[in-house]
């Protein structure tokens, strides 16, 4: 809402207060102050001109050669406006002065005649932005007066943001309320006299609600004899500074009521309501009406409309109809000002795609006790501007007026809620100000009548808030934390999820986010978990973002490849987050999963050669880190044959996804938690990605259940390792696992260690054959082994490999 | 063997250490008397047919030559070894790259999370979490909503069947923390939120909020401002300041919105705060009534406090971030240089 501060000063007197100290004062009450704007400058040298006289320019067509009194002496003009004639008020700009647009005023030849001054347009002179003719001013003011005075520039418009509780602000005289209370100053009404004469409207017009419910109040003025006309300039100007565009006196009457005090007001031309009758209904079916905003709407019986004898006039509390309103020729004219209720007003907002300064104030809740005050006040400016004659007396149907709520507030309660130990007396007179009558105090504490336009204010701590605000929020102490536990409180979950994180940063990878939303056709790509159980937003906002995540690995890999786009030659990511299914029965389900990718020659440290990345390395490279964070997290070790290992296992992994035989599952108890491997060719060849990249996605659960473990201690061995290394040649097809497994299988409970340290294949070993080599490390409890000792276990382990796996053993 | 015979096997092993010109004629020297086979060992062994009086002193004797000879021998092997090292390159550049391999980024948003975290864990809060998918009654209603609040609409919220819905702020935590456990509470919920704006340079449809909820016997305004003053000069840095300002949210009353002092210009006015001097955080506020009797806590007995963040936004201001859509591109130079 735009609040004009010289049209606020009628209604409270600020004087003595700067604008951005009126500011700060709502600002901090609970009306935030989003903007101060300035209209129009003071422009200094600009004055009002009588026009004395018009001549034709004699070399020009479009030019007026204007002779103009400007108070002190005539002068001869070129214009090129004809929006006025002899006699006219215009505002000249005298030689050298500068206007806001810039423009200097300087002696000059227009087509040969010269001019030394200028008559301006509205928007020259930063008033409006109306460039259809110069700006003319009332009739009767005196030639030479500063166009500033006339005009009451420079004007300053304070910008409000009211919160949904407290439609009572969207009125000047709201906010002038609000401001007498911080200010401690009273609220100045205008004075609603003027004479009546003429049949009562009782005779005249009848009207009948028969919607209590949606319209608890309905009032009816009549005025005759109006004629319409342009408002004032004080008029337009106010509403212009408001953000209201002027129409005609009548129309201007309406918006400038509401704005000052809150009420929707409606004027219909009485000639146009049939049987002169208004009637607060329903909508019956099948019946439609043109707007003001000439569009033509169907209604339905879900909505309240303004009838005459005959048709719905109006949609109430949102827009009148185009036939039925104030036209140029209106004399005499119906004041509607009425009470709608919020509800029904919101869903035929929602219903016919139409809302208004009326709508978004009966949305909000307008004033029930305040109808009949403006409807007087309107009465009273139509008059006095359009020269109209009030009908005596005003139809008013307000069945059941409400009666003041009583709301209780306790001192002690305030002070503990607050937290400072305000007084009673204070408290008392803040709601003073505010004119929220006490209706009775105690030392426990008083009562509020609340009045009819606090529609906000229904329990005790909207009454506190009300002591808050105006006290001032500032004046509340920020006293030193004090540290409270409360017990049983778990912070382990929270704690381990940030230790993955860190664990996995620390091992050389980057956090990434992507949004919840994935498109179908990245999941279509990509085929990564079942279209059957995916969560398909009813309302998504872009087709990009049509569907809930089921997987982290479309987005890593549609991240990877646009960072491979954009020339990124290596990237190590990881994104841990939500997705989500449905279950049996439809069912909404989300899991937090963990996702990695990696692009490039992450591995290499030190000199990275340019060497092609391959799929084994890329995907050994997500291997290690799968391992290390195993260990880091402290997922289960299977003890066998002395050693701990990770009690995962691996089993081959399909799926279009990958590449074949590529791609591993993890298994964890048998269960699979998750999955690795080297993205497909097809699907990479969708960012132009030649070069192998690898992506994992596994659950987050198993990998924080256990990792606040606290690992037991292990004395250190009490006897020397006897090293042995282990080399053969097998078949192609024979896996790492395989050899481990039997090893495993043959070994004494001496071997404790085994690493592999070389894989090798080429001409001298034949094709479809390699050779391995492994470092085996032998221990015994309670001894030192001898060389003959180690020699017997290691040649039996040999042995086992040999037979077990075909292998011809190449070194001891 | 005498003690003097000894003493002139000494001298004659110390010269010959000190002549030694070359690590190799040092070893020889080493050899020649320390040696399996050395003078040593063969003055070791004539000393068991010493008289037993003599033994003692001539034991004293040979280790006392035994230690010099292995110090002098040390000694100069150190000034061999330094004058072979004088002026000699090493075959290897000790100014190649290292080869471990870095430490990698943790996002801002999960930074900003972290830290919120560890700030109010020494207040005592602990961490709460929801579900993305809510359903309305903790999304809205047991939060106050009204039932034709604009941020209800389809317009502002993805819906989901039979009235789920994507959340739109983390308080629906509070209600769920409130429905499980009686009073006290001291929580924090960070979390994912949704809503259908259209994605600008500080909008997403998806974002991060922080909730935060205490509730106890007496929780006052007092504390609120306290421990949200307390928050922003742990989070952004300790001379900055904080203002509250009456606002309206349903879920509390009084309602507040609280702003930051700018950490950039201090209050003078810059391009980061748009000149104000303040930077809009978020909304907080007392718990309202109705909340607690939603979750059946008696407003007579307890009171609390309830605040929210934005996640971004902070993060945006702290690590002087221009566009939100920046913290979801993931271009790895990007999340590389926040390492």
């Amino acid at each position: 809402m735009r609040i004009p501060l010289s049209w606020l000063a009628e209604y409270v007197d600020l004087s003595g207060i700067a604008p951005t100290d009126v500011a700060a004062r709502l600002t901090f009450s609970g009306t935030e102050v989003e903007g101060i704007e300035t209209i129009g400058a003071s422009c200094p040298g600009v004055v009002a001109a009588d026009v004395r006289a018009i001549a034709k320019h004699p070399n020009a067509d479009r030019l007026r050669l204007v002779r103009v009194f400007d108070g002190t002496a005539e002068m001869e003009v070129v214009c090129g406006a004809s929006n006025f004639e002899a006699g006219a008020r215009v505002a000249l700009a005298r030689l050298g002065v500068t206007l806001p647009n810039g423009l200097t005023i300087a002696a000059t030849k227009i087509r040969g005649v010269s001019s030394s001054a200028m008559l301006c347009a509205a928007d020259e002179l930063g008033v409006s932005d109306d460039h259809s003719g110069l700006l003319l001013l009332p009739p009767d003011t005196a030639p030479g007066t500063p166009l500033a005075e006339v005009l009451g520039l420079p004007e300053t418009v304070l910008v409000v943001e009211v919160t949904p509780n407290r439609p009572d602000c969207l009125s000047l005289i709201g906010i002038a309320r609000e401001l007498a209370a911080l200010c401690g100053r009273n609220v100045r009404r205008p004075e609603l006299e003027f004479a009546a004469a003429g049949a009562p409207i009782g005779e005249r017009v009848r009207v009948s609600v028969e919607d209590p419910a949606r319209c608890p109040r309905y009032t009816a003025r009549l005025l005759d004899g109006a004629r319409s006309a342009p408002s004032p300039l004080w008029m337009q100007r106010r509403l212009r500074a408001a953000g209201v565009r002027p129409i005609s006196n009548l129309v201007d009457v309406t918006n400038y009521v509401m704005l000052e005090c809150g009420q929707p007001l409606h004027a219909f031309d009485l000639r146009m309501l049939k049987e002169s009758r208004i009637v607060v209904r329903r909508a019956a079916a099948g019946e439609s009406l043109r707007t003001l905003d000439a569009t033509a709407h169907a209604l339905t019986p879900e909505m309240l409309v303004i009838a005459d004898g005959a048709h719905p006039v109006a949609l109430a509390g949102i827009m009148g109809g185009a036939e039925s309103g104030i036209a140029d020729d209106t004399t005499t004219v119906l004041i509607e000002s009425a009470c709608f209720e919020p509800t029904g007003i919101r869903a035929t907002v929602k219903a016919v795609g139409l809302a208004s300064e009326s709508s978004y104030r009966f949305e909000r809740g307008v004033d029930i006790g305040n109808c009949e005050w403006a409807s007087r006040r309107a009465a009273q400016l139509m008059a006095q501007l359009s020269g109209a004659t009030v009908a005596p007396g005003v139809l008013d149907c307000y069945p059941v007026p409400p009666a003041p709520r009583p709301v209780a507030m306790r001192w002690e309660r305030a002070q503990a809620l607050l937290g400072i130990p305000l007084e009673s007396r204070e408290m008392m007179a803040i709601f003073k100000a505010l004119e929220l009558p006490v209706a009775g105090a105690t030392d426990a504490g008083c009562t509020v009548a609340v009045p009819s336009f606090r529609v906000d204010l229904e329990q005790e701590v909207d009454l506190i808030e009300e002591v808050a605000r105006v006290h001032g929020l500032d004046k509340i102490p920020a006293p030193a934390p004090v540290a409270r536990l409360v017990p049983g409180a778990d912070d382990r979950p929270s704690r381990s999820r940030e230790q993955l994180r860190a664990r996995l940063a620390g091992l050389g990878l980057d956090e990434a986010m992507n949004y919840s939303f994935v498109s179908e056709r990245l999941l279509g790509l990509c085929q990564v978990g079942d279209p059957a159980t995916r969560v398909k937003l009813p309302n998504p906002i872009s087709a990009d973002h049509t569907i809930l995540r089921d997987s982290l690995l479309p987005q890593m890999i549609e991240t990877l490849g646009r960072n491979k786009a954009r020339q990124v030659t290596a990237a190590a990511l990881f994104e841990i987050g939500r997705v989500f299914s449905r279950g049996t029965g439809g069912v909404y389900q989300e899991e937090e999963r963990l996702a990695i990718g990696l692009l490039g020659p992450v591995g290499r440290g030190g000199i990275v050669s340019r060497a092609p990345v391959t799929a084994e390395e890329v995907f050994g490279a997500l291997k290690g880190v799968v391992e290390a964070i195993w260990s880091a997290q402290r997922l289960p070790v299977r003890e066998i044959a002395g050693m701990r290992r990770p009690a995962v296992d691996w089993i081959g992994c399909d799926g279009p996804l990958f590449e074949a035989g590529q791609a591993l599952t993890i298994l964890l108890d048998g269960q699979p938690v998750g999955r690795l491997g080297v993205v497909s060719r097809a699907v990479r060849a969708e960012w132009r990605m030649t070069e192998p990249i690898a992506v994992l996605e596994m659950a987050v659960a198993p990998l924080l259940a256990h990792a606040l473990d606290v690992p037991a201690a292990r004395p250190l061995p009490a006897y020397p390792p006897v090293a042995r290394d282990l080399a053969f040649v097998v078949a192609d097809a024979v896996r790492h696992e395989d050899v481990v497994a039997t090893l495993l299988q043959a070994a004494p409970k001496e071997l404790v260690d085994i690493r592999l340290f070389d894989v090798f294949r080429g001409d001298a070993i034949g094709a479809g054959r390699k050779s391995m080599a492994y470092a085996l490390t032998y221990r015994a409890a309670h001894k030192t082994l001898t060389d003959e000792e180690t020699n017997r276990m290691h040649e039996s382990v040999m042995q086992a490999v040999s037979k077990g796996l075909h292998a011809e053993i190449r070194a001891g | 063997m005498n003690v003097q015979e000894l003493m002139a096997v000494q001298t004659q092993a110390l010269a010959e250490v000190a002549d030694a010109g070359a690590p190799a004629e040092l070893e020889a020297v080493r050899v020649r008397y320390l040696g399996r086979k050395g003078q040593l060992q063969t003055i070791m062994e004539s000393l068991k047919s010493a008289l037993p009086a003599d033994r003692p002193a001539l034991g004293r004797a040979v280790n006392e030559l035994k230690q010099s000879l292995t110090a002098a021998l040390e000694a100069r092997k150190a000034v061999l070894d330094a004058a072979a090292d004088a002026g000699k390159t090493s075959a290897w550049d000790a100014t190649l790259p290292g080869s471990w391999r870095r430490v990698g980024s943790i996002h801002p948003v999960s930074q900003v999370i972290a830290e919120a975290i560890r700030i109010f864990a020494r207040l005592g809060f602990t961490v709460a979490d929801g579900p993305d998918i809510e359903d309305e009654y903790h999304n809205f209603d047991a939060l106050n909503t009204p039932a034709h609040h604009p941020s209800r609409d389809t317009q502002d919220t993805f819906w989901l069947e039979g009235r789920r819905l994507l959340r739109t702020q983390t308080s629906p935590v509070q209600i769920r923390v409130m429905e499980s456990q009686p009073p006290p509470v001291r929580i924090i919920a960070p979390g994912r939120c949704y809503r259908r704006d259209t994605a600008d340079a500080t909008h997403g449809a998806n974002f991060h909020q922080i909730e935060g909820l205490y509730v106890d016997r007496t929780v006052s305004m007092a504390d609120l401002k306290g421990d949200i003053t307390y928050f922003a000069r742990e989070m952004m840095g300790a001379d900055i300041n904080v203002r509250f300002r009456p606002h309206f949210f349903p879920f509390t009353e009084p309602s507040v919105e609280y702003d930051f002092s700018c950490h950039v210009c201090h209050g003078t006015g810059c391009r980061v705060c748009k000149q104000s001097g303040w930077i809009e955080i978020s909304g907080c506020g007392m718990v309202n009534p109705k909340v607690f009797r939603r979750v059946g806590y008696d407003p007579e007995t307890v009171t609390g406090y309830a605040f929210g963040m934005g996640v971004e936004r902070i993060a945006m201001i702290k690590y002087g971030i221009e566009d939100i859509r920046l913290l979801y591109d993931n271009d790895a130079r990007w999340l590389e240089a926040l390492a």
